[in-house]
């Protein structure tokens, strides 16, 4: 890997605030292309992705989505289409379904910073409100936000100082040892 | 206590919507998520009718309110936390206070 997709890698911070400078639609396909690279379970392809652009449907879905701080100028909503699950007899409760929810988000957010876009994930939204509100197909199961824009300048939300955690902290080398 | 109308019907029935789903999502959330989605909708509550409120509420709602994102911020630490509600909660006595009849003994 090379130093450069490392350092992405490493900058790359959730944004909760974002400014009204508009991302272009190319910027979007970008990101969209990128996406279409995560990987996922069998390759089973089961995220579609809904951009919405739209001021007042941005409007509308910040109201019933109690965690979407962000006033993003574009959000990239990752659905799960029940189609393809019920084509390969996959179970809703599969969690192997959103390890895909999460391959997808993370390679989104590391493509947005690649091309200096700010990102940030809301999952805390009524999803039978966003089936309303987007006009969803029955089949798609809307999963997770990812609201794309750039960092506000200066933000009111201090940031917090959290405790520095190394990957030792994360990791245990081989098998752990008998009690 | 001001008879001002100082929301409007499009802004009230927003918050209701905040209010429903934030119902609904706690269900699936974190129990200590609750307090934060209530100061969300004290804040959204506060952004729509600090414009339209009297002077004495705008006092309030600009020295008090706009506290609750650094509020936010030490919300793992329930101590902090609880204090820096409670803080909360004293100032908006007061503000219930001088709005009152009560209120130039409170002042």
């Amino acid at each position: 890997m090379s130093e450069d997709a490392l350092n992405n890698i490493r900058t790359r911070r959730v944004v909760r605030e974002m400014s009204d400078e508009p991302v272009s639609r190319e910027q979007i396909e970008t990101i969209l292309e990128a996406a279409r690279w995560a990987p996922s379970g069998g390759n089973l392809r089961p995220i579609r992705f809904v951009v919405i652009e739209d001021e007042e449907t941005r409007r509308l879905i910040r109201l019933v989505s109690p965690g979407m701080f962000q006033k993003a100028p574009a959000l990239i909503l990752l659905c799960l289409n029940e189609d393809v699950m019920i084509e390969h007899s996959l179970p809703a409760s599969d969690r192997a379904l959103l390890i895909d929810v999460g391959t997808a988000a993370q390679t989104i957010m590391l493509a947005a910073h690649g091309i200096g876009l700010a990102s940030g994930p809301v999952t805390s939204y009524s999803k039978a409100a966003i089936s309303v509100i987007l006009n969803l197909p029955d089949s798609y199961s809307p999963e997770m936000f990812i609201c794309i824009g750039h960092k506000a300048e200066s933000t009111r939300r201090g940031m917090k100082t959290w405790k520095k955690i190394t990957w030792r902290d994360l990791t245990h080398w081989e098998r752990f040892p008998q009690d | 206590m001001s008879e001002n109308w100082v929301l409007k019907e499009d802004e009230a029935i927003e918050l209701l919507a905040l209010l429903i789903t934030s119902a609904r999502i706690q269900m699936d959330e974190p129990a200590h998520y609750a307090p934060m989605r209530l100061l969300t909708a004290t804040e959204r509550l506060s952004d729509a009718i600090v414009k339209r409120a009297s002077k004495k509420s705008r006092q309030f709602l600009q020295g008090n309110i706009e506290r609750i994102p650094e509020l936010r911020m030490t919300m793992s630490d329930v101590d902090a936390y609880a204090a820096g509600l409670d803080g909360l909660c004293r100032d908006v006595a007061q503000c219930l206070l001088e709005h009152s009849s009560l209120g130039e003994d409170a002042s």
